[in-house]
C-alpha cells in the first residue's frame, strides 16, 4: 500500500515541462510496481480554501485507512496493492473537474471518491460520469447531488454512486427538535443563493412544504448572495412576524454577520437551527459566548453506535484518535470519510472483476456494509444512485471550557442515543 | 553610405525561421492524438486555452491600453450560452459555441459604450463590476441552475462524437484550432493599419490621436473582437469542465487573475510573451499545484520578483538582449546587400 501525494512526480513535471518542446520522450516514464497488482483509487477533497474545514481530517483518516490496506485486499483470491492518489480541489468547482480529469485520465485511477459539499462532488461526479469511471462520493445531501446534476428520477447516472442523507431527513430531525421546544411556530428562513440554499428553500423539494404540513408559519425573505454584509431586510421581517426559530442553511461567515447584527438589532429567537454554518467547533468557539445553544443537523458523534468494518474501531475510538494525533477537536466529517473508504475497500473485495469497470459499478450497486456512519446500501435509497445515513439534531452546549455537541432530538434514529436536553437561547 | 542600398523590412532571419519551427510544432501538435496520452491531451488542449485568453487579454491591455479585470464576464458568459444553447435550444455544441461568440459580440457593444466613459483605474474596477453583474445576473436564472450551477447532460457530450476517443481528439483539435485562430487573428490584426493605430495608441495617446488616429473606434473594435473570441473560449472550457455554476464561470481568479499573471510574467505587449507566459504557468502549477497554499505563494513571488527584475516580462529581457522577434511586427532598416561593412 503507497499513499501518493508527491507533488513532484516525475511523470507531470515531465509532462509539463515538455510541452515547450513538444517532445514525445516525456510521455515514456512509467512507474514500477510491486509483484501485486495495483488498483488506484483517486481521492479529490478541499484541502484548502474555504472548505478546508470538511478535510481538516483527511491525513489522519488516510493513515488509519494505509495501515488498514498494508496487507493489501483480496479478491478472487488476489491480492491487490490499493494506492490512494489524494488530490486538492482547492475548494473550486472548476480546479475540482481539473483534478478529477487529471485523475481519470492521467493516474487511470479505477476507482475515484470525493466528499465535501455540491462544489466537490458535483464537478467529480460529473468527470466520473462521462469518462466511465465508478465513483463514490459522500458528504452532501442527496437532493443538490442528485438534481443538481440534472438527475432524472428512474434514470439515475451509470457510473455515480453517493451515500449521505436528504432534506426530508434535516427537516425531519429539526421538527422533531422543534417540537420538543415548546417554542411559537413561526420560523425565520434563511437560504442563500447557492447549491445547499436552493435545495433547502425550494418551494416543491425543500422546507417550505414539510413545515407548512407541520403547522409551521415559515416566513422566507428570498435568496441573498453568499457573502452578504447586511443582514438587516431579513431580521426586520423576522421581528415583525415575531419568529423564535431561525432556520436555514449558511456559511460559516455568512451566519456569523447575521447573528452579530441580531443582536445589535435586539433580534432574540428562541432556537436558531442553521445547517452547514454550525458544524465545526472551531466556528462555535469564533462565535463567543453566543455561540452557546445554536442548533445544527449532527450526521455523525462519537456517540453514534457503529464501528467501522475495516479496523473495528468506534465511533469514540475514532474522534478520540484524531483528537489525541491531532490536539483539535472531532469533526462531524471524520466519520463519512473514514466510511467512504469502508466503502472502497467492500467493493474491491466483492468486484468480479477488478479490470471491468462495469463490474466495480454493479458491485457498487450492490453494497450492504454496516459502516462507522451507519448502513450503506443502494438498494434501500429514497432514488437512483442514493442512499441515506441515519441523521439526528444536536445543540452545542458549553460544559466548563468545553463547547460539546449534545444530540438533542433521535426520533429518525432511536439507535442514536440522546446525551443532552435543548434548551432555549433566551 | 548610400541610401539606396537601405530598405525597410518587417521579417528577419529570426523570424523566417521561427516560422519554419513554428510550422512544424504545429503539426506535431496537430498529430498529438497519435503520440499523446489522453491526460497529456487534456493538460495541453487547457494550456491551448489558457493561451487563448492570455493572448486576447494582451491585445486588450498590452495595445489597446484597455486594462480590463473582468474578461471572467466573458468566458463566463460564453459557458452559460453554451449550456443555454445546447439545453434549450436543442442546437449542437460547435454550432452554439459559434453562435456564442456572435451573442459575446452583441453583448459587448453596450457594454463597452458604457465602461468607455471610465478612464484608467476606473476603468478596471468598472470592468470588474460588470463582470460581478453577470455573475448576479446568472445566479438568478433558475433554470440554468440559479446560484446552484448546472451539468451539462450527458447526450449533449455524446453528441460530438459516438466515442470516448472520439470526443477527446475533437476537443483537443478544437482547443488547438481556437487558440491557432486567436493568435493569427491577433497577429494579422495587429500587422493591418488597425495594428500600426494599435502599435501607436500602444506607444502614446496622446501623440497618436494627433495623428489623427480614431482611438475610440480602434479601442471599440480590438473590445468587441476580445469579447466575442473570449466568449468563444469560455464556451469550450465549459464544454470540457461539464459543470458551470456562477462563482466557477465567472471566477476572478481562474479566468482573469492567472490570465494577468501570464501575460505579465511572459510580456505584455507582445505576441511571443503569452505563450512564454503560458508554459511557466503550466510548469509551475503542474509541479506544485498540490502543495496547496505554498503553490499560490510561489506564483506570487515569481510575479513579484519578474515585475521587479524584468518589467517587460521574459520575452521583454529576451528581445532587450537579443533584438530578436519571432512574430515579425516592428519595421527595420535592413541593407538590400549586406556589406561586411554593415
Amino acid at each position: 500500500m503507497t499513499t501518493k501525494i508527491t507533488p513532484w512526480s516525475r511523470r507531470r513535471f515531465l509532462a509539463g515541462s515538455a510541452l515547450t518542446l513538444a517532445a514525445p520522450a516525456a510521455l515514456t516514464s512509467t512507474r514500477a510496481y510491486a509483484a501485486n497488482p495495483v488498483i488506484k483509487v483517486g481521492h479529490v477533497s478541499p484541502r484548502t480554501g474555504p472548505l478546508a474545514g470538511f478535510a481538516e481530517a483527511d491525513d489522519y483518516v488516510l493513515e488509519a485507512i494505509n495501515q488498514a490496506f498494508a496487507a493489501g485486499l483480496e479478491n478472487n483470491g488476489k491480492t491487490y496493492t490499493v494506492e490512494i492518489i489524494s488530490k486538492d480541489s482547492q475548494s473550486n468547482p472548476n480546479r475540482a473537474a481539473e483534478v478529477a480529469a487529471d485523475l481519470i485520465l492521467g493516474d487511470e485511477v479505477d476507482l475515484i471518491v470525493a466528499a465535501s459539499t455540491p462544489d466537490t462532488v458535483n464537478p467529480v461526479s460529473d468527470q466520473a460520469e462521462i469518462n466511465e469511471v465508478p465513483c463514490i462520493t459522500t458528504d452532501c445531501p442527496w437532493q443538490p447531488y442528485f438534481f443538481g446534476r440534472n438527475g432524472v428520477p428512474g434514470e439515475g447516472f451509470e457510473n455515480t454512486y453517493h451515500f449521505f442523507w436528504g432534506l426530508e431527513d434535516v427537516i425531519g430531525a429539526f421538527l422533531d427538535m422543534w417540537g420538543k421546544s415548546g417554542v411559537a411556530k413561526n420560523i425565520g428562513g434563511l437560504f442563500p443563493n447557492d447549491a445547499d440554499g436552493n435545495a433547502w428553500g425550494d418551494a416543491e423539494l425543500g422546507l417550505p412544504k414539510p413545515l407548512a404540513a407541520a403547522g409551521y408559519n415559515l416566513v422566507d425573505p428570498g435568496r441573498f448572495q453568499p457573502l452578504s454584509d447586511d443582514f438587516s431586510n431579513q431580521i426586520a421581517a423576522f421581528k415583525s412576524a415575531g419568529c423564535e426559530i431561525v432556520t436555514g442553511n449558511m456559511i460559516p461567515p455568512d451566519f456569523a454577520t447575521f447573528w452579530a447584527q441580531s443582536a445589535q438589532q435586539g433580534f432574540t429567537p428562541k432556537v436558531v437551527t442553521i445547517g452547514k454554518a454550525l458544524l465545526f467547533p472551531s466556528v462555535i468557539e469564533a462565535l463567543g459566548t453566543r455561540g452557546d445553544g445554536l442548533t445544527s443537523e449532527v450526521w455523525w458523534s462519537p456517540n453514534h453506535p457503529f464501528s467501522s468494518s475495516l479496523t473495528g474501531a468506534t465511533s469514540k475510538d475514532l474522534a478520540d484518535g484524531y483528537t489525541a494525533a491531532s490536539g483539535r477537536p472531532w469533526t462531524q466529517p471524520i466519520g463519512f470519510k473514514h466510511a467512504l473508504f469502508e466503502v472502497v475497500a467492500d467493493v474491491i473485495k466483492r468486484a468480479e472483476d477488478l479490470d471491468d469497470p462495469a463490474a466495480i459499478v454493479s458491485a457498487i450497486a450492490s453494497t450492504d456494509l454496516d459502516t462507522i456512519t451507519g448502513n450503506v446500501n443502494w438498494a434501500n435509497g429514497p432514488i437512483n444512485n442514493v442512499t441515506k445515513t441515519p441523521l439526528v439534531a444536536g445543540q452545542w452546549q458549553r460544559e466548563g471550557d468545553v463547547l460539546d455537541l449534545k444530540i438533542v432530538a433521535n426520533a429518525a434514529a432511536a439507535t442514536i442515543p440522546i446525551t443532552g436536553d435543548l434548551k432555549l437561547l433566551s | 553610405m548610400n541610401l539606396s542600398n537601405l530598405h525597410v523590412t518587417r521579417t528577419s532571419r529570426a523570424a523566417k525561421a521561427a516560422a519554419v519551427v513554428g510550422a512544424l510544432i504545429l503539426i506535431v501538435l496537430i498529430a498529438a492524438p497519435w503520440w499523446a496520452g489522453r491526460a497529456d491531451m487534456r493538460l495541453m488542449g487547457e494550456l491551448f486555452l489558457y493561451l487563448a485568453l492570455a493572448s486576447l487579454w494582451n491585445l486588450m491591455a498590452g495595445y489597446a491600453g484597455l486594462v480590463s479585470v473582468g474578461q471572467q464576464a466573458y468566458v463566463g458568459f460564453g459557458g452559460y450560452m453554451l449550456f443555454a444553447l445546447t439545453i434549450f435550444g436543442g442546437i449542437y455544441p460547435l454550432g452554439a459555441i459559434a453562435l456564442a461568440g456572435v451573442l459575446g459580440a452583441l453583448v459587448a457593444v453596450p457594454v463597452a459604450l458604457l465602461i468607455f466613459r471610465l478612464r484608467g483605474a476606473y476603468f478596471a474596477i468598472g470592468t470588474w463590476v460588470i463582470a460581478e453583474v453577470f455573475r448576479l445576473s446568472f445566479a438568478q436564472v433558475s433554470a440554468l441552475g440559479g446560484g446552484s450551477g448546472s451539468s451539462l447532460p450527458v447526450g449533449i457530450v455524446k453528441s460530438l462524437a459516438a466515442s470516448r476517443s472520439g470526443r477527446e481528439h475533437l476537443s483537443y483539435w478544437l482547443a488547438l484550432g481556437s487558440t491557432v485562430i486567436v493568435i493569427a487573428a491577433v497577429y494579422l490584426l495587429l500587422r493591418s493599419r488597425n495594428g500600426l493605430a494599435l502599435t501607436a495608441i500602444r506607444d502614446n495617446e496622446l501623440a497618436a490621436g494627433s495623428l489623427g488616429i480614431d482611438i475610440w473606434r480602434t479601442k471599440f473594435v480590438v473590445y468587441v473582437v476580445t469579447a466575442a473570441l473570449t466568449t468563444m473560449i469560455g464556451a469550450l472550457i465549459f464544454l470540457q469542465k461539464l459543470r458551470i455554476s456562477p462563482d466557477a464561470a465567472f471566477s476572478v481568479n481562474d479566468w482573469t487573475a492567472f490570465v494577468i499573471f501570464i501575460v505579465v510574467i511572459g510580456g505584455i505587449g507582445t505576441i511571443e510573451g503569452p505563450i512564454i507566459g503560458t508554459l511557466i504557468f503550466f510548469v509551475l502549477r503542474e509541479t506544485l499545484a498540490d502543495l496547496g497554499t505554498i503553490y499560490l505563494l510561489v506564483l506570487g513571488v515569481v510575479a513579484i520578483v519578474i515585475m521587479l527584475k524584468a518589467p517587460n516580462g521574459i520575452w521583454g529581457l529576451i528581445r532587450g538582449r537579443f533584438d530578436i522577434e519571432l512574430f515579425p511586427l516592428s519595421f527595420r532598416v535592413k541593407t538590400t546587400h549586406p556589406s561586411k561593412k554593415g
